[in-house]
């Protein structure tokens, strides 16, 4: 666990993932390189939000990051508007793997104590990235929260031995249950998009913005060329079902759903995290998924 | 008024709206190397603006050269017909020219999201600072009343400038505020609808009988439905604008929607197998400063000028619907008469009359002066519900074989049909001279 460095300011991370237009072409559709329809997603929207309302309430800066081609710059110099104080731009074209994003990411973010992302992006990928990222930090990691209590979290400082920050957050669980978590930093998160709203960048704010500095941190080659390894979110696949019989419509419906009756499969256990993380991963084998 | 008094200003200029007028405006003051800001509400220029489809961006060979090179054109217009309906009727009147396919071309159909922000880029490449999705909420003045500047619906928004462009568009509210306008008359606007359709490029090829970029503008009188206005069809790259301009007062009367009038003249035998098969795509209205000259607003007060729509400059007479041209004219005549303005320090309304003075010398105030009778005349009831079925009655008669009976000579089709219609030669005479003086 870190504590805020008390020499150094602060820094909160944002990381923003700028995606091209996200809409088909066709008529009336936006071309290829139309960058009036790329930008980021309301979760990462909310990410920056949330990533200063923390700065304002631990007195620290915002980095607000995104890898891609110049374009990029745009959603950047709007964050500098609502209150960003740096922007970086990693040099790499859209598109790139997860995998490499994250390691550029994680050395650009390296001295943050707070790292935030959007849980979706605007092209729906896969989510994974702050995942990775948090791996690269070897820090601890806390995904797809529904709230961040900034109060609490930036209490938690002056009641912590050390000074140490602790984020308070929700997270949300399978059948609507949720997972109250302390998060210690440094740490990266990812939220919801109704996490929080972004606020509007004052007027002055944003014409000075038009002309605000990006670092463009060039980026080596891909390390991982070929397939990426994660593409699309993973989804069970479809399974031939006998159609059931029964005079009962409910009841039918119900066996071909499962609806209400699979309650057999879940499973409430405490254990440490690098058990549960194996608990984890051994019952999803025995269920089939990771064949 | 000199304006040594105004000493802590954001800028030079504040542009309202990046439309084509307040693109224009910006344009031609950054050029001249002052310091202008161009606010607009939608996320992009372009985003929030539509309209039936031509253009006729020949104004802009003084602002951009070879602009056809470059502007993002549908198709360029080389067949211009105007069709005259009845429900069971058609007669159209089919103009084309070959040269209006090659520079400097003629009219173009573009889309408004493309069109509009390809020229704001021109503004911001000059140096004009754009600023979207900032609404101007209303306008700051000192103890006088001059204006000096524009409040923002951003935090921290106001913005204090010597001169403010209004180019909000037909709602014009900026000027509604400064006093330039007259009581709103809801008679002056109409609402213009518009379906745009999907369909193959060649399949609109074929239908409309045109190549490559080739388009087509059709303008229509009748087919709304009993309600006073006209329609219109216009052939994009691959997919086709169909809409219809609407009396506001007469729309509210008869409780018509829009889209049933829309339904209606794509159904209609001359309409319908153009649009056979296409996918509604989109759906969009807007209102429209129909009346013209009768309509308009005072142009400049202390510390302010209104150019495009917001000063009801579109021309909307029956067969010409331009108002894109008349903004991009109109907002280049402002920028250029505040540059003049601002070098003199003299921006109040004497110091600003230089607007008005470019407006009277060229199309923009000439071409209103003269069609200034057209628009009540073509949005009349005799042009609307008398005349159409007039014509196309007499036409019917024409080229109809009554055999055994010998053909009818013209003058005694027309004495037929107007007394069948009761169409008083008087109305018909005056509505004549009328249009005689307009259009002649
Ligand atoms: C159905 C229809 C068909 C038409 N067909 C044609 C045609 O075929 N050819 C033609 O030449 N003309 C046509 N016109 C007319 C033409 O669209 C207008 O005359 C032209 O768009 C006027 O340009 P403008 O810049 O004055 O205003 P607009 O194009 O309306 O632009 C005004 C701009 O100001 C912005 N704005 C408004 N209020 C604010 C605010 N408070 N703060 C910040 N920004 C603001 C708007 O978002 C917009 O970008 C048609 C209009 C309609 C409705």
């Amino acid at each position: 666990m870190t504590a805020v460095p008390s020499t150094a300011p602060a820094v909160v991370a944002v990381c923003l993932k700028w995606t091209p237009s996200p809409f088909d072409g066709g008529p009336l559709g936006p071309d290829e390189g139309d960058d009036r329809f790329a930008g980021v997603s309301p979760a990462d929207r909310a990410a920056l939000e949330l990533a200063l309302q923390l700065s304002d309430a631990i007195g620290a800066s915002v980095t607000a990051i995104a890898a891609g081609p110049s374009a990029a710059d745009r959603v950047l110099r709007d964050a500098v508007a609502a209150g960003a104080t740096r922007a970086v731009r990693l040099d790499m074209a859209a598109g790139s793997d997860s995998r490499d994003v994250a390691f550029e990411l994680a050395q650009v973010v390296a001295d943050a104590c707070v790292v935030l992302c959007g849980d979706y992006s605007l092209d729906r990928g896969s989510g994974a990235v702050p995942a990775f990222v948090a791996h690269h930090r070897r820090c601890a990691q806390a995904l797809g929260l529904v709230s961040v209590d900034v109060t609490a979290s930036a209490s938690s400082v002056a009641g912590a031995p050390d000074g140490e920050l602790t984020i308070h957050a929700v997270r949300r669980l399978d059948g609507g249950r949720r997972e109250v978590l302390a998060v210690p930093t440094p740490c990266v998160l990812s939220v919801e998009g109704s996490v929080a709203s972004l606020r509007r960048a004052p007027l002055r704010r944003a014409l000075a913005a038009r002309s605000a500095p990006v670092e463009v941190i060039a980026t080596p080659p891909a390390h991982h060329h070929g397939a990426p390894a994660i593409v699309t979110p993973y989804r069970p696949r479809a399974r031939t079902m006998p159609a059931p019989a029964g005079e009962d419509v409910l009841g039918r419906l119900r066996a071909l759903t499962d609806a209400g009756t699979s309650g057999g499969r879940g499973e409430t256990v405490e254990l440490a995290p690098r058990e549960a993380a194996a608990r984890i991963v051994d019952t999803l084998r025995g269920w089939g998924y990771l064949d | 008024m000199d304006d040594r008094s105004l000493t802590t200003t954001d800028c030079d200029v504040v542009v309202v709206g990046a439309g084509p007028a307040g693109t224009c405006a910006a344009i031609v003051l950054a050029r001249a190397g002052l310091d202008v800001v161009l606010l607009e509400r939608g996320p992009f220029p372009g985003s929030k603006n539509m309209y039936g489809g031509v253009v006729y961006p020949r104004i802009l060979d003084e602002l951009i050269p070879s602009w056809w090179e470059e502007a993002p054109v549908q198709r360029w217009v080389t067949r211009r017909s105007t069709m005259v309906l009845t429900p069971d009727q058609a007669l159209t009147v089919d103009f084309r020219s070959q040269r209006w396919g090659a520079p400097p071309y003629n009219g173009a159909t573009a889309y408004r999201p493309d069109f509009d922000h390809w020229l704001a880029a021109h503004a911001e490449a000059a140096g004009a600072q754009l600023v979207c999705s900032t609404t101007v909420t209303g306008l700051l003045r000192d103890a006088g009343g001059r204006v000096v500047g524009v409040r923002t619906d951003r935090p921290d928004g106001d913005l204090r400038t010597r001169l403010v462009i209004a180019c909000d568009g037909v709602n014009s509210f900026l000027a509604k505020e400064a006093g330039l306008y007259p009581p709103v008359d809801a008679a002056n606007y109409t609402l213009g609808v518009k379906e745009t359709l999907a369909l193959p490029k060649d399949v609109i090829d074929e239908r409309f009988g045109v190549r490559g970029r080739e388009g087509v503008d059709i303008e229509i009188l009748g087919g709304t439905g009993g309600v006073n206005g006209g329609g219109f069809v216009y052939t994009n790259l691959d997919t086709v604008a169909v809409g219809a301009v609407l009396k506001l007062p007469k729309l509210a009367a008869q409780r018509r929607r829009p889209e049933e009038i829309i339904a209606g003249l794509k159904s209609h035998p001359a309409i319908a197998p153009l649009v056979e098969g296409a996918e509604v795509k989109e759906y969009s209205a807007h209102l429209i400063p129909e009346a013209g000259l009768s309509m308009m607003p005072r142009l400049a007060g202390d510390g302010m000028l209104v150019a495009g729509d917001a000063a009801a400059m579109c021309l909307a007479a029956g067969i010409w619907l331009e108002g894109v041209n008349f903004a991009m004219a109109s907002g280049m005549y402002a920028g250029r008469a505040a540059v003049e303005a601002l070098r003199a320090g003299d921006l109040s309304t004497a110091g600003l009359a230089g607007y008005e003075r470019r407006l009277s010398s060229t199309f923009v105030l000439r071409d209103h002066r003269k069609l200034r009778r057209a628009p009540s005349l073509v949005l009349s009831d005799r042009v609307q519900h008398v005349y159409p079925e007039l014509i196309t009655s007499v036409v019917e008669r024409m080229f109809r074989v009554d055999n055994p009976a010998p053909k009818p000579g013209l003058r005694r089709i027309v004495r037929d049909e107007t007394k069948r219609l009761g169409v008083r030669t008087r109305d018909l005479v005056r509505d004549g001279i009328d249009g005689l003086r307009s259009f002649g």
